[in-house]
């Protein structure tokens, strides 16, 4: 184990799949794949791009009062309380230790409620309730005050790796000592916004999508929330609690290069890998799977099969994307979590919507469930913007 | 371990550059501009403190700039002013990695994303537009022009955002992730945010001028916008402007005080009454203390212009007067009209609405 | 205005090309990579002003590709499919 292994000791996930984390996992591995029409809003395009929404209204939430916030607050929660619970950690301990709080997000941080700026737009002069919620839902800033945490808190927005980095941000405030517990994850709600956004892009597919495939069109975009809770050695040890599975090393990268697209080479990712690789002190044949980003659109998927055949040829890999769809802030906890669940099964879940090998990509994913081999794996989340951000897993064990 | 400040970058209503924000707190000078805001009462002035970047110029040529929007350009001039400050200008930046920190992101085109489809519909949605709208499309930007490839961070945080992100550039220097961190601190002003500012702050909002930050029952916020950037090292010492020494981010009710005595609180009250017993309550206890938000307005990424300010207090070795210059508080041990002798730390104050304590103390 | 002298005029003051004029910019200059030096992200711009302007609709980016290597090809995509 590195010396800079950090332990998590719960975890949670809400998404399409399900909405704890034991119902995701089991709807992914039979193969469900939960998309539609978007029902929380109505479109004006032409093409109906499917998405992957959560069901549930999150309206009924254990919260101490009803605040008023968004549902990518709402989603934030949910996954706070599945994760502290499976950590077997209660809100009176919590308010006697140093908690910290990141959290990963896109739609949660942008003032854009397109109701009140329509009535501002036709002087109805809205009044400020829409912008009061949009105040008091900063999805770091929901949890902390719900469990009364008094540690650093702090949202990420750093678009498709957001979550990603919010969970490397927490690993590295556990090491440096300023807490003893972080909740780390990420949370975003579907937004019809985001969904004009990327639909002008032209990279939204209008099936459902086939990340790695010869006929992917694009991504279908998601929603949920994950969270992990990351915690010391001194405190795991003291409670006597045993690991699900260690952050073993992380890595991330700019690639200076677009605002939208990748490196054609992927020399940020590359970077990344290696950094993280380096930083987890794992050997290559420890390496039992990869969660790449996958997202189904022609560039991504490009660039991460030459680069994942290039670094670790061999290895699997897959997107979990074809269950979740693309959600944004949430992506890369939700997939850190899968990761780290997978690990714990001994098994991958067969990359959806991946049926024909594009011959032009050197390597495809895993097409069917199966078995795998190491201790250790590895998620990856390429960003908007150009940023890359990796993060390797290693197996849990007990707490002596 | 301590965080050396080695070049600073600064751009605000005060204008551009540190040589402007020194004169300004010299002089105890800021006009605000008056801005139209869309009211039911039809439209009124408010006061703004504006930022303007046509100091870009001097650093990227225009074409380069084309798709990139006010919030990325005040962040990009930002980081230039602080390289060049710091003299690096010409070094590698593979092993430099950026953060910025906003309370709003790029507000603007947030909105102006929206106006793309409102009118016409959703096809007509647009692509580039939306591409800035994010919160990250300006550590995209700089870290495309500067070629910065190192990792990239962008932090909301309201005004918990510039001590939360330190916190991480701190990290990271600490890890030996990188050598070297930009890190800065983006808010601009919008017209949505002048209509809220009237709808929260009725006719305060238009009255407002003249900040007045230690009358804590007054509502005399000014919105303010612009952008503060630090280019930040392992802390070695030698640096003019000595170095970050500690960064707290908590709730005010639960801090243990940790201040050297001898420590100057600059605080970041704004002229908002709902933080004013916030800051009245932490006064009661820390003192004495300076504020300059009345130079560059209200903004959540304010906080990163006190550092500015205190960097170059160290600098100076003197402290600048506190704002407003007229202000006569008897009773209150603030730090006058003249230039007092520096003789401890400096700490940096930002407390929330809800009691949350974000503090940055320098020293040499 | 001519489509042409239309396109070229759209070109420059949406994507905001402050250096260049509307007549500087040759019929058959490529748009792309050497010439205007436009990249991906103008290509959808162009995509969403064609159906702004023109109401031509785009369907995918391989379409567009072709169509858009220069004002010319530009103008004859249009004009093939505003035909009565």
């Amino acid at each position: 184990m590195s010396p800079g292994a950090v332990a998590i000791t719960g975890m949670a996930c809400i998404c399409a799949p399900g909405s704890n984390l034991p119902e995701c996992m089991g709807s992914v591995f039979r193969g469900e794949r939960n998309f539609g029409a978007p029902m929380r809003f109505a479109s004006g395009h032409a093409a109906a791009y499917p998405v992957f929404e959560v069901a549930d209204d999150l309206a009924l939430l254990e919260t101490r009062n009803t605040p008023d916030i968004s549902r990518t607050g709402r989603l934030s929660l949910k996954a706070a309380f599945e994760a502290i619970r499976g950590a077997g950690l209660d809100r009176e301990f919590l308010c006697s230790k140093r908690v910290g709080v990141c959290m990963g997000t896109t739609v949660g941080c942008v003032m854009n409620n397109e109701a009140f700026y329509r009535a501002y737009l036709e002087k109805q002069y809205p009044n400020m309730a829409d912008i009061t919620r949009f105040l008091q839902s900063n999805p770091a800033a929901v949890v902390a005050r719900e469990f009364d945490l008094t540690g650093p808190r702090q949202t990420i927005v750093n678009a498709c790796s957001s979550s990603t980095d919010a969970i490397s941000t927490g690993a590295l405030w556990i090491r440096s000592g300023i807490c003893d517990i972080v909740l780390a994850g990420g949370a975003d709600e579907l937004s019809h916004v985001a969904y004009n956004g990327f639909a002008s892009l032209m990279i939204t597919d209008s099936s459902p999508c086939k990340p790695f495939d010869r006929d992917r069109k694009g991504l279908n975009l998601g929603e949920g929330a994950a969270m992990i809770v990351l915690e010391s050695e001194g405190l795991r040890r003291m409670r006597g609690r045993g690991a699900r599975a260690f952050v073993l090393g992380f890595g991330a990268s700019c690639d200076a290069y677009h605002p939208t697209a990748p490196h054609p080479d992927g020399r940020g990712l590359r970077r990344a890998l290696k950094e993280a690789i380096a930083s987890s002190g794992a050997e290559e044949r420890e390496i039992a799977f990869v969660n790449a980003h996958g997202t189904g659109t022609q560039d991504n998927d490009r660039v991460e099969s030459a680069v994942l055949n290039d670094m670790l040829p061999g290895v699997p890999f897959l997107s979990t994307k074809g269950y979740t769809g693309h959600t944004l802030g949430a992506a890369g906890a939700i997939e850190a979590v899968f990761t780290v669940a997978c690990l714990e099964r001994g098994r991958i879940p067969a990359s959806a919507g991946f049926t024909s090998p594009d011959l032009r990509l050197p390597a495809s994913p895993a097409g069917r469930e199966m078995k795998i081999k190491g201790s250790v794996a590895i998620s990856e989340s390429l960003a908007f913007g150009g940023h890359n951000s990796v993060l390797v897993f290693g197996m849990g064990g007990d707490a002596t | 371990m301590n965080l050396s400040i080695e070049g600073i970058g600064v751009v605000g209503g005060f204008g551009c550059g540190t040589d402007a924000l020194v004169s300004a707190l010299l002089s105890g000078q800021c006009t605000p501009e008056d801005v139209s805001v869309k009211t039911p009462e039809g439209p009124l002035n408010m006061a703004v403190f504006s930022a303007e970047t046509s100091r870009l110029e001097e650093f990227v040529n225009k074409r380069a700039l084309r798709r990139v929007d006010h919030f990325s350009k005040m962040a990009i001039l930002g980081s230039y002013l602080a390289l060049q400050d710091a003299g690096k200008l010409e070094e590698d930046r593979s092993r430099m990695g950026i953060i910025i920190a906003t309370g709003y992101g790029a507000a603007r085109t947030t909105y102006a994303f929206l106006d793309s489809f409102i009118a016409d519909g959703d096809t007509f949605a647009s692509p580039t537009t939306f591409s800035n709208s994010v919160h990250n499309a300006a550590v995209a930007n700089v870290s495309m022009l500067l070629n910065i490839t190192g990792p990239g961070l962008t932090v909301s945080q309201f005004e918990m955002s510039v001590a939360s992100a330190l916190l991480t550039a701190r990290c990271w220097l600490e890890e030996g992730t990188v050598d070297s961190v930009l890190f800065g601190a983006v808010d601009e002003y919008c017209d949505i945010l002048g209509y809220c500012w009237h709808r929260f702050f009725g006719d305060r909002a238009t009255a407002a001028h003249d900040m007045d930050p230690f009358n804590f029952d007054l509502q005399s916020a000014v919105p303010g916008e612009g952008a503060s950037f630090f280019l930040l090292s392992r802390g070695g010492g030698g640096s003019q402007y000595g170095s970050i020494k500690d960064v707290y981010l908590g709730m005010t009710d639960r801090y243990i005080e940790t201040q050297d005595p001898g420590t100057i609180f600059f605080i970041g009250a704004d002229g908002h009454k709902v933080c004013g017993a916030n800051y009245k309550r932490f006064l009661s206890e820390h003192a004495p203390a300076a504020c300059y938000t009345p130079l560059y307005g209200s903004l959540p990424a304010g906080m990163a212009f006190d550092i500015a300010i205190a960097a170059l207090s160290i600098k100076s070795g003197e402290i600048f007067p506190s704002m407003p210059l007229k202000d006569e508080r008897p009773g209150t041990d603030t730090a006058g009209r003249v230039l007092l002798p520096r003789t401890g730390p400096i700490c940096c104050v930002k407390i929330s609405n809800r009691g949350e304590l974000g503090t940055v103390t320098l020293g040499l | 205005m001519t489509l042409k002298e239309k396109l070229k005029k759209i070109i420059v003051e949406e994507l905001k090309l402050e250096e260049i004029t509307p007549e500087e910019i040759d019929d058959d200059m490529p748009l792309f990579g050497e010439g205007l030096g436009l990249d991906s992200l103008d290509a959808v711009e162009i995509v969403v002003l064609l159906e702004k302007y023109f109401g031509v609709e785009v369907k995918s980016l391989d379409e567009g590709k072709a169509a858009f290597q220069s004002v010319n090809t530009l103008a004859a995509y249009i004009e093939e499919r505003q035909a009565p």
